[in-house]
């Protein structure tokens, strides 16, 4: 009798090493396959397969996501070899605008004709001859000033609803003592996109969506007065002594993760962080969005509706094949998206996304300000060539953050545009 | 009264053509004459009843304490001979073997005062090995050594060790003149690192690892009490009248320890087949590597997995041109059915090198 136990426990050691065994079969055997490559790994490439797991349910149709931390330069070598993925999942449009030059991408012209999401998606569609290359599946918000509810309440600051008065409570935050703005752009490689988000929102915000577009597609040139004026708009944050934290050697040496870590030291640092929606990952441990941190959109000129800079990943097929078509539909519907929103971090770009969806207040709240928005428009940089948007826009940031010379920046910048210029961008419509 | 005819009545003869595990159970089954007083006596020296309980808990306290604080700085050296010294000084192996004894006589005063004991001395130890390492402080780094590592993931190997152990605690207890060998068992199943463990791991702040320690420490203890009783029963320790008032009851005492090893089996099996699946997947990966860059060298790899997917980062050296993580990641899905989350760091191949003197 006493070694019964120990009997039982050896059929269960049994059992659990067979289920072991049994566990690792290998996949995708007699299914159809489609392989979405992208720039989402571990926990969000697992949101991201998740997402997706109804239409497997429903289709039968396996999904091989291989997910990347060098998208851009692996799908150009995987392109250059003709090792085409069967859906790419595109963090920076511009390279589906030059693909679908290439004649490489599909166009959709029959996915999910009902399914037309905001202006931005008009835009996409014209980039070759009015067809449409891609759908919008992620959307990050990017025209947001983080700031401290309970500092403003303590202090008697308001949020300010023009530009004049974001201003004027800048002074007097600099006036109270405390510099006003956390500001840093250090990103490896890529430092200086910080400062391309706040030319293109401050270029929206003087000049309108139609200049914004022209501007985008190179039509309008950097060294342009009206693109000009943005960046001095900016130098007058930028450069004016003590409005940013730690001055213009930590704008350009602190990590932009960092950025507004000091406005949750005892004595804060700083009080306003221009950053967008994905700023809420690199919060301080601790730190509660809507407690010690929130959000407002960073205001207009004039006091109205202020337009929306907006970003994030398109999806884009390589192959033709009714499996692949019937991915690409469903990676248009406002469904494809629901795991990941309620998993939490996921905006979607669709108006009739459904907002119970959302498990966090913040993600529902992006997707508000993008279906309400009057104007919304892509970021610039990740639409322009890429040895402008991603190379001397980048440079230039840093050169006119280092030295202040507007117009030697914006030739600098102007300067990666090759000689036979821009490819024409139809522009969108707003609303 | 038994006599040494006892071992050959029950019909099960050792023969030559007997399997192996059936000769070992029959040799620990083997009964030794044992006279009551000589039974008292043994029980008193594991756990005294009378008034010799004060020096004997001062002894135990003493000895604990000193045993534990060897252990923790050995652990906390990385030392393994600091280790296995603090085994031979550790005193816990006494009142557990009590623990059993007590079990089979169904004596509760012993019963309830060595379990009173082990709890207190379990607290004490990992008091003891937290406070080492507070003192200790500076030298600890935010990793565990892999002397502290070893003990925070136990196995079915473990539970194997224990139970063993426990058999050869309760043989040495139940046939004369083999006490030397208690040493030896008490390395074999250490009480006091794992609990020094738990200690050490609270300080740090690493719950998995204390939790994984304190598994560890359970799993020796109960084994032990479990095995121990069960030999003790069997060998002629426990007298006839003893066993013939007891029966039909000693099953009853043992099923809660027979019920909390099952119990305790469980996380045991799961981590066991983890670390199979573990090691299977390890070759997997390895052997994809191998196809997709035949010039690379795996310089270290560190695999694991929950549930279906997998965690690799690795260090490669190459002559090649390196290959691009994505293309190796979706080779180990497609061919093995595993995602993975993949880190490849790259050290420079050594190619050439040269010295004087």
């Amino acid at each position: 009798m006493p070694l019964r136990p120990i009997r039982a426990l050896t059929l269960l050691v049994v059992a659990a090493l067979l289920a072991g065994a049994c566990s690792s079969s290998a996949m995708l055997e007699d299914h159809l396959v489609v392989e979405v490559f992208g720039p989402y790994r571990e926990q969000d490439a697992v949101h991201f397969v998740e997402s997706l797991e109804p239409f497997e349910r429903t289709t039968g149709i396996d999904i091989l996501y291989v997910g990347t931390g060098s998208f851009s330069h692996d799908l150009q070598n995987r392109v250059a070899t003709a090792d085409y993925p069967d859906i790419a999942v595109f963090p920076q449009p511009a390279l589906i605008r030059d693909y679908a030059h290439q004649g490489l991408l599909v166009p959709l012209d029959d996915v999910s004709p009902g399914q037309q999401m905001t202006s931005i998606d008009d835009m996409l569609s014209g980039v070759v001859g009015g067809e449409r290359y891609a759908v919008w599946f992620r959307a990050v918000v990017k025209s947001l000033v983080w700031y401290s509810p309970p500092i403003f309440e303590a202090r008697g600051y308001a949020v300010p609803n023009t530009w004049n008065e974001l201003i004027t409570l800048t002074a007097r935050m600099r006036d109270d003592g405390t510099a006003p703005w956390c500001l840093t752009m250090e990103s490896f490689a890529a430092t200086g996109w910080v400062g391309t988000d706040w030319i293109e929102d401050i270029v929206l915000r003087e000049q309108g969506p139609e200049v914004y577009d022209a501007w985008v597609a190179g039509t309008i040139p950097f060294t342009d007065d009206r693109v000009i004026h943005a960046f001095d708009t900016f130098g007058t944050i930028v450069h004016e002594p003590g409005w940013v934290f730690g001055g213009t050697h930590r704008v350009l040496n602190d990590p932009w993760q960092d950025a507004q870590s000091p406005m949750f030291d005892t004595e804060p640092g700083c009080l306003f962080n221009r950053q967008a929606s994905f700023q809420q990952a690199n919060l301080p441990s601790g730190v509660v969005v809507g407690n010690d941190t929130d959000v407002f959109i960073l205001p207009s000129m004039d006091g109205g509706e202020p337009p929306i800079l907006a970003s994030g990943d398109l999806a884009a097929m390589f192959t033709d094949r009714p499996e692949v078509r019937a991915l690409m539909d469903y990676l248009a519907t406002p469904e494809a998206g629901r795991a990941w929103a309620e998993t939490g971090g996921f905006t979607s770009p669709h108006p009739d996304f459904d907002p119970n969806w959302y498990t966090e207040a913040f993600d529902r709240r992006m997707g508000e300000i993008l279906k309400e928005a009057d104007v919304v428009r892509f970021d610039g940089s990740d639409l322009m060539i890429p040895s402008v948007g991603t190379g001397t826009f980048w440079a230039g940031m840093v050169s006119y953050v280092r030295n202040g010379d507007a117009h030697a920046a914006a030739a600098e910048i102007q300067a990666g545009y090759p000689e036979v210029t821009h490819f024409p961008v139809v522009p969108s419509s707003d609303g | 009264m038994e006599t040494n005819d006892d071992h050959t009545n029950d019909g099960i003869a050792p023969t030559a053509e007997m399997a192996p595990i059936s000769h070992l159970w029959n040799k620990i089954r083997e009964r030794e004459e044992w006279t009551d007083e000589e039974r008292k006596e043994v029980l008193d020296e594991l756990f005294p009843d009378d008034h010799r309980i004060v020096p004997y808990t001062k002894r135990f306290a003493t000895l604990l304490l000193l045993s534990t604080t060897i252990a923790a700085f050995g652990l906390i050296a990385n030392s393994a001979a600091v280790v296995i010294g603090a085994m031979l000084v550790a005193p816990l192996m006494t009142p557990m073997l009590a623990l059993a004894a007590s079990l089979m006589y169904a004596q509760m005063k012993r019963f309830i005062g060595s379990l009173t004991l082990i709890v207190l001395g379990t607290i004490g130890a990992i008091a003891t090995g937290w406070i080492v390492a507070t003192i200790a402080g500076g030298s600890l780094a935010s990793t565990l050594t892999p002397q502290l590592a070893a003990r925070t993931t136990p196995s079915l190997l473990d539970l194997g060790i224990a139970v063993a152990a426990g058999l050869a605690g309760g043989y040495v207890l139940a046939h004369k003149g083999s006490g030397s060998s208690l040493p030896g068992v008490a390395i074999a199943v250490a009480l006091v690192p794992p609990l020094a463990t738990v200690g050490v791991a609270i300080e740090i702040g690493d719950t998995t690892a204390a939790v994984g320690a304190l598994l560890l420490y359970t799993t020796n203890l109960i084994a032990i009490v479990l095995s121990a009783s069960i030999v003790m029963f069997v060998s002629g320790f426990v007298p006839d009248y003893v066993r013939q008032i007891a029966r039909g009851r000693i099953g009853l005492r043992l099923l809660p320890w027979g019920l909390a090893l099952v119990v305790i089996a469980v996380p045991l099996t799961l981590h066991t087949r983890d670390v199979l699946r573990n090691e299977a997947f390890v070759r997997n990966v390895t052997s994809e590597v191998e196809k997709w860059d035949p010039q690379a060298a795996v310089v270290h790899i560190d695999a694991s997995l929950k549930g279906d997917r997998g965690a690799v980062s690795m260090t490669i050296a190459t002559t090649a041109d390196r290959q691009p993580a994505w293309r190796l990641a979706r080779s180990i899905a497609v061919v093995h059915g595993i995602n993975v989350d993949l880190a490849i760091n790259y050290q420079q191949e050594t190619t050439d090198a040269a010295s004087t003197n």
